[in-house]
């Protein structure tokens, strides 16, 4: 009788959650539409400008989102350009490569980098160009560079344990397959493995650019500032939407600031929901295999 | 038709073009600094300039398009900071420097404006004067009631700011002599979310810049002086500071030339609609 | 040749922690050499008053991700259940589908939506600012829901796929072998999930920075605002970066870092421990 009861009161439990859940998701998403959508025009983006100057000619664009969209596509072209070979090549040598100790220390290590949070990914930043200031660079600066390459770190073992597991989980028959048509081993990989594995590492490489896209600790101490326009260099100080998002929540100094802020958050929202429909296609590829 | 092509009228159309191109040359000769040069300023610091250093940068950007000015918070202390590691070109100071920073960066400091801090609270709140007194004791905790002060029946949330920020500092020292913050406080990062903090919390009590006092929240009177602009350039309201511009050392090039631009009329124009007094 | 070249590609994240790491020690160093060590271990952060104690800041950050997995671990297990046999069969999809659509909305998002959802109603019911622990403990929960469902759900697949026939035969209802079979034979999945939850939690930075209200005070009631390690790194980052107040940055950065690789070494255990028992 005792584990009836238990069962009853764990299936009213589950109930519940299971109706809490999808309701917090609904009362999110409402609300941003709420005090969102109202706002979300061609204004949002470009303020006053014209939007096809800005686009075009390069105009500057003042109270708009537009800059700060700019900063943080560059931030994630930065990334994918940094952390794709680095991460799909160290997710390659960790499955196929390494092993015994070798293999251990090294997963140790991808373990312990992607439980590193991001704020001290941010302050490594910080410090490292304190360093580099005192030591080989003097003139070195927080700036576009700088963030994308502390997102990098931030997004590596994303990138290196789907690569793993996507080839990991590859049938033998296809190293077999190949060995026995005479490829070396690196060129198995190269001819048969990795085509068999790519949408497995395609989805690791959109969750990795949707962490970067969304992250806002690291960019909050390597460079990203409220006002900079479109980012000029590779050094120069630049604007990103989490960040203006974050600001704009903080110190809003009028109501249509703060509609800017909701109305931002669902742009951002957007362009992650996609990134995860995307990852989420590749990945049911993948398991149809 | 002919009446009206007199020669008093062409004289009048004359003198009409000739102050229009005045006045457009006038205004171009501020930004003529500016003409035909690259490159970047990077500001940072006081949050209390940033209205005023966003508006600049907003007119010179628009008259070339190949400078970049980036303006970044943090409140006085990272404006010192940065400046003197050579971070930024302009670090902003809503206080004067020590003498051990000048010793230390070796930094050269230009005032632009007055500027008051007043007690913020909300519009909400009935409280119209409070003794500065009430104040410290309100900010070292020992009154935590509204009620005690002549408001409604409520505890008194309390917000203060980091310890990097000029407007605190001058606070602490000239409005709470240097008293107890007590440490139950909420903090913010800047005047403007200290306004956005104390405009949404109705039993709400900080401090901001007077230039960032407008109808979303209320600056309740110090002993009976209303911490208006006019008042401390009098000298009647006493919390006031000036907002400074520093820079490592003589400033060059575009830096100076941006300093040269918030000192000269368009800049005096634009710091007093951002709610400043004007130093010249 | 190949081989090299992935071998290096390898060695660059092995570095980058140790640089990490390195940079941290390096750059706290000079706590160490002085009487600031002690200067540290205070529960009064006033460095008007050359007082740096960080205390206040270690006891928020775990009082906040221990509370938020409190809140979020027994939803989760709810919601995994319910998809897993406890719930109609056909809403186990569009439920996961959802939580999978929470995962993909970012930190600053939540925090946004909870300080003008859940702040305002905190402050509406209570004494307080609507900033405070219990502020930024909803929240966290709800963010690291998500994370923490589809970790348990791959989990359940992995072993339901091994005994849902057995169980059938054996006359089980689904929520009979939910309960006395999969969760039992899940323990090491359940732990992970837990332990990963906290170490989520523990280094959030934008939802204690955006709710908690920022107060260094130890956390002593649900009501009141606190620090967490990471917003306090946030906030004070750019001070004078020669004094005591800058170098405790680097050693919260140092304790939060050591957190992480004990949370990662806890992980690391339980692993092995399975794989003993195979």
């Amino acid at each position: 009788m005792a584990e009836r009861r238990l069962e009853n009161i764990a299936v009213v439990f589950a109930w519940l959650s299971a109706l809490l859940v999808p309701a917090l998701l609904a009362v999110v998403t409402g609300f941003l539409l709420l005090r969102g959508w109202p706002s979300l025009k061609v204004a949002l983006w470009f303020g006053d400008t014209p939007p096809l100057a800005a686009l075009l000619y390069g105009a500057p664009v003042f109270d708009g989102i537009w800059p700060a969209c700019q900063g943080t596509l560059y931030l994630i072209a930065l990334v994918a350009l940094m952390a794709i070979p680095l991460g799909v090549a160290s997710g390659i040598f960790l499955a196929e490569y390494a092993s015994g100790r070798s293999k251990r220390l090294f997963s140790f290590c991808v373990e312990l980098l992607a439980g590193i949070p991001s704020i001290l990914m941010g302050l490594f930043g910080f410090a490292l160009i304190l360093f580099l200031r005192r030591t080989l660079a003097p003139e070195a600066n927080t700036c576009l560079l700088l963030s994308a390459f502390c997102l990098m770190l931030l997004v590596l073992p994303y990138l290196i344990s789907s690569t793993r597991l996507a080839i990991e989980s590859l049938p033998d028959a296809l190293r077999l397959t190949g060995a026995s048509l005479g490829l070396s081993h690196w060129q198995v990989i190269r001819r048969i493995l990795l085509a068999a594995s790519a949408p497995g590492i395609f989805s690791g490489v959109i969750l990795a650019i949707g962490r970067a896209a969304e992250d806002t600790a690291v960019i909050l101490m390597t460079g990203v500032v409220a006002n900079a326009g479109t980012p000029g260099s590779l050094s120069a100080k630049y604007e990103a939407l989490p960040f203006h998002i974050y600001y704009l929540a903080a110190e809003y100094q009028s109501p249509a600031e703060l509609a800017q802020a909701f109305a931002s958050a669902l742009v951002l929202l957007c362009l992650t929901g996609l990134l995860l429909l995307a990852a989420r296609r590749l990945q049911a590829r993948l398991e149809i295999k | 038709m002919k009446r009206f092509t007199t020669r008093g009228t062409r004289g009048m159309t004359l003198a009409l073009i000739c102050s229009a191109l005045l006045a457009g040359a006038a205004a171009a000769g501020e930004l003529d600094a500016f003409a035909g040069k690259k490159g970047k300023i990077d500001i940072a610091g006081g949050t209390a300039h940033i209205p005023v250093m966003k508006d600049a940068a907003k007119h010179i950007m628009q008259a070339n398009p190949e400078i970049r000015i980036s303006v970044a918070a943090g409140g006085s202390g990272v404006g010192v900071q940065k400046v003197g590691e050579g971070l930024v070109d302009i670090g902003n100071t809503g206080r004067p420097l020590s003498t051990e920073e000048v010793a230390k960066y070796g930094l050269k400091s230009f005032a632009f404006a007055l500027d008051g801090v007043a007690v913020a609270v909300s519009p909400k709140n009935r409280v119209a004067n409070l003794t500065a007194e009430q104040v410290q004791q309100i900010f070292a905790g020992k009154i935590s009631n509204w009620k005690s002060v002549g408001g409604r029946d409520a505890a008194i949330h309390l917000y203060t700011r980091d310890e990097a920020s000029g407007t605190r500092e001058v606070f602490w020292e000239k409005l709470l002599k240097k008293g107890v913050i007590v440490e139950t406080a909420n903090v913010v990062a800047s005047n403007g979310a200290m306004k956005s903090a104390v405009a949404e919390d109705g039993d709400a009590i900080g401090y901001v810049s007077i230039g960032h006092l407008d109808e979303t929240i209320k600056a309740p009177t110090l002993d009976g002086i209303s911490p208006t602009q006019e008042n401390a350039r009098s000298g009647k309201y006493p919390i006031v500071r000036q907002l400074y511009m520093n820079t490592k050392g003589t400033p060059q090039g575009l830096t100076a030339a941006f300093i040269t631009y918030v000192m000269g009329p368009d800049g005096t124009a634009m710091t007093a609609a951002a709610g400043y007094l004007p130093l010249h | 040749m190949a081989a090299r070249l992935l071998y290096c590609a390898a060695a660059v994240s092995a570095l980058a922690v140790l640089a990490i790491l390195a940079f941290l020690v390096y750059f706290s160093l000079p706590l160490f050499q002085g009487e600031q060590l002690a200067a540290l271990l205070s529960w009064h952060w006033r460095p008007l008053q050359n007082e740096f104690g960080i205390l206040p800041m270690i006891a928020a950050s775990l009082a906040l991700a221990v509370s938020s997995m409190l809140v979020a671990y027994p939803l989760a297990l709810g919601v995994c259940c319910f998809a897993h046999g406890l719930g109609p069969d056909w809403a186990a999809r569009p439920l996961l589908v959802a939580v999978r659509l929470m995962s993909s909305v970012p930190t600053v998002v939540y925090g946004l939506v909870a300080a003008f959802s859940l702040v305002p109603l905190i402050r509406g019911a209570s004494s307080g600012s609507g900033f405070c622990w219990l502020a930024a403990l909803l929240t966290l929960a709800v963010l690291a829901l998500p994370t923490i469902v589809l970790l348990l759900d791959s989990q359940f697949q992995r072993v339901e796929s091994e005994i849902r026939l057995t169980a059938a035969a054996l006359g089980l209802t689904r929520v009979q072998e939910m309960l006395q079979l999969t969760l039992p034979l899940s323990s090491r999945g359940l732990a992970l999930a837990a332990i990963l939850g906290f170490g989520r939690a523990l280094g959030d930075t934008l939802v204690p920075l955006m709710l908690a209200g920022n107060a260094p005070q130890p956390p002593l009631s649900l009501l009141d605002p606190m620090r967490t390690l990471t917003a306090h790194i946030a906030l004070v980052v750019a001070t004078d970066s020669q004094s005591a107040a800058y170098n405790s940055l680097f050693a919260c950065g140092l304790i939060l870092f050591l957190l992480t690789v004990l949370v990662n070494l806890g992980l690391r255990r339980i692993r092995m421990g399975a794989t003993a028992h195979g």
